[in-house]
């Protein structure tokens, strides 16, 4: 069956390409006034884990609120957000074998391991098809060494729309600028959008021609294949009509884009891409992973001479190396914010329908057995999500039930996600969401 | 069943009987429209069959079909379940009156018509195409005497598109950048050019660029894995058990085509530039010391940490002369789109398609120059329709006097080829295709097996109907419990199961090839042979489980072991120091004796290292696993087919033993961990699964779907076995099927959910009994022992390899069987048993039958369905 929220999907979960057909840009590009309200998630992935010590304040042992307390070093930045924050201690991963990365299991509360391809959709993808409808429902973009992210421009290590179908993050600012807002380019940015566009279009007239001829009883499955030409060209037909609009928040493309001095810059980059992915409303799920789902990374922008894996064999508790990282997460937290901030939607703005979830592919570390996996939310997503607040649990609820919280919030009905009830005997004491995050 | 005689009106009965004769006088001929009105055929048949028991009042199942109207989208479920049952010949029940065998299938199709026609918008209705309900076409009117009411029809099969499935698309995409090594006869099993690309070290389908030149790298395993190049495979197959590639499956969705024009530019940018396009140039050296300056510092995880060999291992193509080039020509251009043409749809581009793309790649470079265009413009031929889907459209050709046209020349000669092979036609076949030598049963025959016979040309296709058919290689993706996985007797550390699990299935490819090899008897020795491929780590997998007695004792063996070795030890240091005492009182007594003096020294050595071993002796600690009594797997080294290297030095290693599993506890695949544990699950066996597969894959029976009202779960009951909590089952709504399924599973209870051969559960001996009941042959029915007792009593039947024979067909059709199938089946089942059991004699069979051959267009779903 053909069925345009798929199609869309299926785009997002190829390149975060494009998408065609009768929806009218105005519509789908994040419209305030719009009857369902627009709402958008972030998920920031960390590697290496996220030690609960380097978020929870200090003396803090049981739930209650941020108001008085001071948030520690490494995420001083956020001090000025406490009350958006709700941070989570006490979730658990131990099914989804975190240590050295539990990659798609992260995302997805499964089984996950390096080389080990995915069992099922993840949650980011899943709230993609739930959350209201935009361009590009799911944007994955990837922060590495800069000559990982130049040699391996997309890899698959972290999101994915099934079983066996890992999803792309893209990790080459020039590449997603040209994706996103080739139609206002300008130089050779434009020279390539045009003649992506124009190899395209041909590729669909050849697709459509040679199904002229298939038997009926085919005709609707080669037809799949051709339709989704159709939307990729649609797409970025209606990307480059809805150009006044896109100019609006398109980053500009400054040195950076073409000569990193360190793979910072590209990290900026992306990020500055993924933001206005959101402000201009293109898309309603960002996922953002910081050393991509592996076990390696770099951050020699923030005078970090060591990068990749010993990273990960430090306590990070104190460490001067990951205080840099650390805040240098939080402050690209609060650009995030801030630019959500700046864009009005309905009676606030666009802050307000936003949930950021930032938690790492690691658990609390890289060598884990994943009993404890902290989680920070920023934002509400229009008033379902408590704030402000810290949060021990016991160890006893899973990752998938956080997800399931997401779930219901973005108005999908269930009990678990990922999980049957096999395994939720094992891994999960309750049903249904975290009482202690949802409003 | 219980039966009530006076619940529908006389009137009725009467109207009803008169149709029921007028339906006996017909004759019946499969695939062609039923004449009859669907609904009142339908009620009539639930009158005279199905009302007594499911009327108005008390329906048995609670089922009650008095008010069932024509199909709906409401009751399509209710009718799909009438579908089954009638069609399995099921319902009516064994000892009830029987409709006459043409009236059974008329209901049959008659329903299917209805629910495709019904369900058309609504997700459609697929259920009769699934080849797990292939087996619903009765074994008997295949193989027996038909009822002189059936007519058959000579057979075809849809004209049609197949997309090619994941495992041939990698194997097609590493033709273009990797060279893969020759067969060597001397060296049988070592992966050659034309096998399947292996899934990697976690059983990850993907594709590796540079690794045949890469010569030094930092760090360890995962850095490594971080390091290389390679994406994973872009086209999905979803199903996890059964036949996977029907054509009608799959499609190619806007993600995977987006996906695929990323890959592509990789990929030529590789053909272009070799290493140079994925490393910077002073990485690439044959002495990796002249770098060593650039090579400072942590470098692991990153690209720049790995160095290449200057030596070219790609296959050097006219892509790369173009890329190569730097003034673009006519000639340059259209030589590598046409070689790009054909390598990716293994035939060369008509005038108008190479024009197509030369045009399209031209125009790519004049916008962004040589360089960037040749690169998209190239991409494009990656997402041609060819590329994805291997065409059998019959669009030249007569049809006969049936609507049959035959396929020939390319279409036949890559029916052929694609029968066999994940690569392109050997220059052989693509002579005879150009040549116009494809065009008969006859050319079909010869080149099947002039390939058959080649051992050079490697035959993949043939290894995966195995794992198909057999689904041997699913271990390694079943998530395990830690904990019941560590009580299994097996390594719960890490990834070490999951590693294992995926060299257990690359180890019975190798035998299953062996088998091959000797081509007699290929079922049978499957099901029975007593020797296995292993790595050196399966003894413990093809080992026995010990007792709780048998483990003691063998903590006791080792501790006594242990203590007299570090007891001996210790007499040794003893005696050293007394010789080193006495040296020195001699060396006191003539200090002046340089020669006393050496042997002191010397000896003094020799008592520190006697004091070490002491030392070390005494604090060995047990490496022996006592859970595990484990099997010799010593035997003739060969090898299995693996990954390239994707995890350093921790990847996976061909290296294999063909050993003798231990007299008496294992016979066959379907005794061996690879098979056991892939039907298994996170915490137990999964008798079910096991069951299933031996009902539908050796004795050919049909399972309806689980009604979605049922609650498939056994009780969560740590203290039981799991026949003890399969009690669930017992009851009457699920024993129906269930008793076909559970106590073929049983028997299997001899081995434990990592596969390791077991005589005892929960402390208690195991129960390992089960039965064969209602197989379709009463010789095979009755009680068994074990799995050993079932198997032996099931490959003796011929029945087993019928059902062999059908599974072959649907996996070389691409479809179901359908009555009108049943002399192909016929003549392929003849062909495998008067050559003793021949595979290549079934295969030869198989792709010179007219179901092979033969394409109809159809727009009927009945056609396709029977």
């Amino acid at each position: 069956m053909l069925n345009r929220r798929r199609l869309l999907q299926g785009i997002a979960a190829g390149t975060g390409a494009a998408l065609g057909g009768s929806l009218s840009p105005e519509r789908l590009l994040a419209a305030p006034t719009g009857s369902t309200t627009p709402k958008r998630i972030v998920f920031f992935m960390q590697n290496q884990g996220f030690d609960p010590k380097t978020c929870i304040p200090e003396g803090m042992k049981s739930s209650g609120s941020l108001a008085k307390a001071k948030l520690p070093e490494p995420i001083s930045a956020l001090e000025p957000y406490k009350e958006r924050l709700h941070i989570i201690n006490g979730l658990h991963g131990i099914h989804t074998s975190p240590s050295h990365s539990a990659f798609f299991g992260a995302l997805g509360g499964y089984r996950g391991s390096d080389g080990v391809p995915p069992s099922a959709s993840t949650i980011d993808y899943e709230l993609s098809k739930v959350l209201p409808e935009t361009l590009l429902p799911h944007l994955c973009i990837g922060m590495d060494s800069i000559e990982n992210m130049k040699t391996k421009p997309t890899i698959a290590t972290l999101s994915a729309s099934g079983a066996g179908q890992p999803i792309f993050m893209h990790s080459n600012p020039n590449h997603l600028y040209q994706m996103l807002y080739g139609g206002i380019s300008s130089g050779d940015i434009r020279l390539q959008h045009e003649a992506r566009s124009s190899v395209l279009n041909q590729i669909e007239q050849l697709a459509a021609t040679k199904g002229r001829l298939l038997p009926d009883t085919e005709q609707q499955r080669y037809g799949q294949y051709v339709q989704g030409f159709k939307d990729v060209n649609g797409l970025r037909d209606r990307l480059d009509t809805a150009s006044d609009h896109l100019r609006k928040f398109a980053p500009v493309v400054d040195e950076r884009y073409s000569n990193p001095e360190f793979e910072t810059d590209w990290h900026d980059a992306m990020l500055d891409l993924g933001i206005s992915s959101l402000t201009a409303g293109i898309t309603n799920t960002l996922t953002i992973g910081s050393g991509r789902g592996e076990i390696f990374g770099a951050w020699k922008g923030l005078g970090v001479e060591q990068q990749g894996h010993n990273l990960g064999h430090m306590n990070q508790h104190g460490n001067p190396i990951w205080i840099k990282i650390r805040q240098y997460n939080s402050r690209m937290l609060v650009r995030i914010m801030e630019k959500l901030e700046s864009v009005p939607e309905g009676n606030g703005t666009m802050m307000d329908n936003t949930l950021i979830v930032y938690t790492s592919n690691n658990a609390d570390k890289q060598h884990t057995n994943g009993a404890n996996w902290p989680v920070m939310l920023l934002g509400n997503l229009d008033g379902a999500f408590k704030t402000g607040c810290f949060t021990q649990l016991n160890g006893k609820r899973p990752i998938n039930a956080l997800y399931t919280s997401l779930l219901r919030a973005a108005g999908h009905n269930c009990d678990r996600f990922n999980m049957d009830d096999k395994m939720a005997k094992k891994f999960d004491d309750s049903t249904g969401p975290l009482q202690e995050v949802l409003v | 069943m219980r039966r009530s005689f006076n619940r529908w009106p006389v009137l009725v009965i009467a109207f009803w009987c008169g149709i029921f004769s007028v339906a006996n006088a017909e004759t019946y001929t499969p695939g062609q429209p039923v004449s009859h009105d669907f609904g009142g055929f339908a009620k009539a048949f639930l009158a005279d069959y199905c009302l007594d028991c499911h009327g108005e009042t008390s329906p048995e199942g609670d089922l009650s079909l008095n008010d069932l109207g024509s199909v709906d989208e409401i009751n399509a479920s209710t009718w799909r379940n009438i579908w089954a049952q009638v069609t399995l010949g099921e319902m009516p029940p064994k000892d009830a009156e029987q409709p006459e065998v043409i009236r059974r299938l008329q209901l049959s199709d008659l329903i299917v018509g209805e629910l495709t026609r019904v369900m058309r918008d609504r997700g459609g209705f697929q259920a009769h195409l699934d080849p797990n309900k292939g087996n619903f076409v009765d074994h008997e009117l295949l193989f027996g005497q038909l009822p002189a009411e059936i007519q058959l029809a000579p057979t075809s099969s849809p004209a049609r598109i197949w997309r090619v499935t994941p495992q041939e698309h990698i194997t097609r995409l590493n033709e273009l950048i990797n060279t893969e090594p020759a067969f060597d006869p001397n060296k049988p099993g070592v992966r050659t050019r034309g096998d399947v690309v292996p899934t990697n070290h976690g059983g990850e389908l993907k594709l590796y660029f540079g690794t045949d030149r890469i010569i030094q790298w930092q760090g360890g395993t995962v850095a490594y894995a971080t390091s290389v190049k390679s994406v994973p495979v872009v086209l999905s197959s979803a199903r996890s058990h059964g036949l996977e590639n029907y054509p009608y499956f799959y499609t190619v969705n806007s993600a995977e085509a987006t996906q695929i024009m990323g890959v592509a530019g990789d990929i030529i940018r590789y053909m272009a530039e070799g290493p140079l396009s994925i490393a910077e140039a002073y990485q690439i050296t044959d002495d990796p010391k002249s770098i060593a300056d650039k090579m400072k510092g942590d470098l692991r995880g990153l690209p720049t940490s790995l160095v290449y060999s200057t030596k070219v291992a790609r296959p050097l193509t006219p892509v790369s002369d173009l890329m190569a080039n730097d003034v673009v020509t006519e000639a340059g251009l259209r030589a590598a789109v046409d070689y790009l043409f054909e390598a990716l749809t293994f035939r060369p581009p008509s005038k108008p398609e190479s024009d197509a793309y030369l045009a399209i790649v031209q125009q790519a470079i004049d916008k962004l120059g040589k360089e960037e265009g040749a690169v998209l413009g190239l991409s494009s031929i990656f997402l041609d329709r060819d590329a994805l889907f291997r065409p059998e459209l019959v669009e030249q050709g007569q049809a006969d006097s049936y609507g049959r046209v035959m396929l020939q020349d390319w279409e036949l000669g890559m029916a052929v080829n694609h029968a066999l092979r994940y690569i392109k036609p050997d220059e052989t076949l693509r002579e005879a295709i150009v040549e116009g030598r494809m065009r008969t049963k006859a050319d079909v025959e010869r080149e099947v097996k002039r390939m058959l016979a080649d051992d050079s040309i490697r035959k993949p296709r043939v290894l995966r109907f195995f794992r198909d058919y057999f689904d041997y290689d699913l271990g390694g993706y079943i998530c395990k419990d830690e904990k019941a996985l560590g009580d299994t007797g097996v390594s719960n550390r890490g990834q070490s199961h999951y590693r294992a699990m995926f060299d257990s299935a690359a180890s019975t490819d190798r035998l299953i090839e062996l088998v091959l090899q000797e081509d007699r008897d290929v079922l049978k020795e499957l099901l029975t042979t007593d020797r296995v491929v292993a790595t050196k780590g399966d003894g413990i997998y093809f080992g026995s489980k010990r007792s709780e007695e048998e483990r003691a004792a063998s903590v006791a063996a080792e501790k006594e072991a242990l203590a007299a070795t570090a007891k001996k030890r210790e007499a040794e240091l003893e005696v050293i120091e007394d010789e080193v005492a006495e040296l020195e009182e001699m060396l006191k007594a003539s200090p002046e004796e340089k020669k006393l003096e050496a042997k002191l020294t010397a000896k003094k050595k020799a008592l520190a290292t006697a004091r070490k071993r002491s030392t070390a002796a005494k604090k060995r600690r047990s490496n022996v696993n006592h859970n595990v009594n484990p099997a010799d797997v010593s035997g003739t080294k060969m090898f299995a087919r693996v990954s390239r290297r994707s995890f350093g030095n921790g990847s996976m290693k061909p290296e294999r033993f063909l050993a003798t599993v231990p007299e008496g506890q294992r016979l066959g695949i379907l005794t061996h961990p690879s098979w056991l544990v892939s039907h298994s699950d996170a915490m137990d066996n999964h008798a079910i699964h096991r069951g299933r597969w031996i009902y539908e894959r050796l004795l050919g029976g049909g399972i309806p779907d689980v009604p979605i009202t049922v609650d498939a779960m056994l009780p969560d009951e740590p203290k039981k076995t799991l026949r003890e909590r399969m009690r669930v089952t017992r009851e009457d709504y699920c024993w129906t099927c269930h008793k076909k399924m559970d106590p073929l599973g049983l028997p299997f209870e001899m081995y434990n959910h990592a596969g390791l051969y077991r005589q005892f559960e929960l402390d208690k001996p195991v129960d390992t009994t089960g039965e064969i009941i209602n197989s379709g042959d009463p010789e095979l029915d009755g009680k068994v022992a074990n799995a050993i007792e079932l198997i032996e009593k099931i490959v003796a039947s011929e029945r087993a390899e019928q059902v062999f024979v059908r599974h072959a067909f649907r996996f070389w059709m691409g479809r179901n069987e359908t009555l009108n199938d049943g002399p192909v089946l016929q003549d392929a089942y003849r062909a495998y048993q008067e050559n003793g059991g021949s595979m290549k004699a079934l295969l030869v069979s198989l792709l010179t039958s007219d179901a092979f051959l033969y394409r109809t267009r159809v727009t009927a779903v009945l056609a396709d369905g029977g």
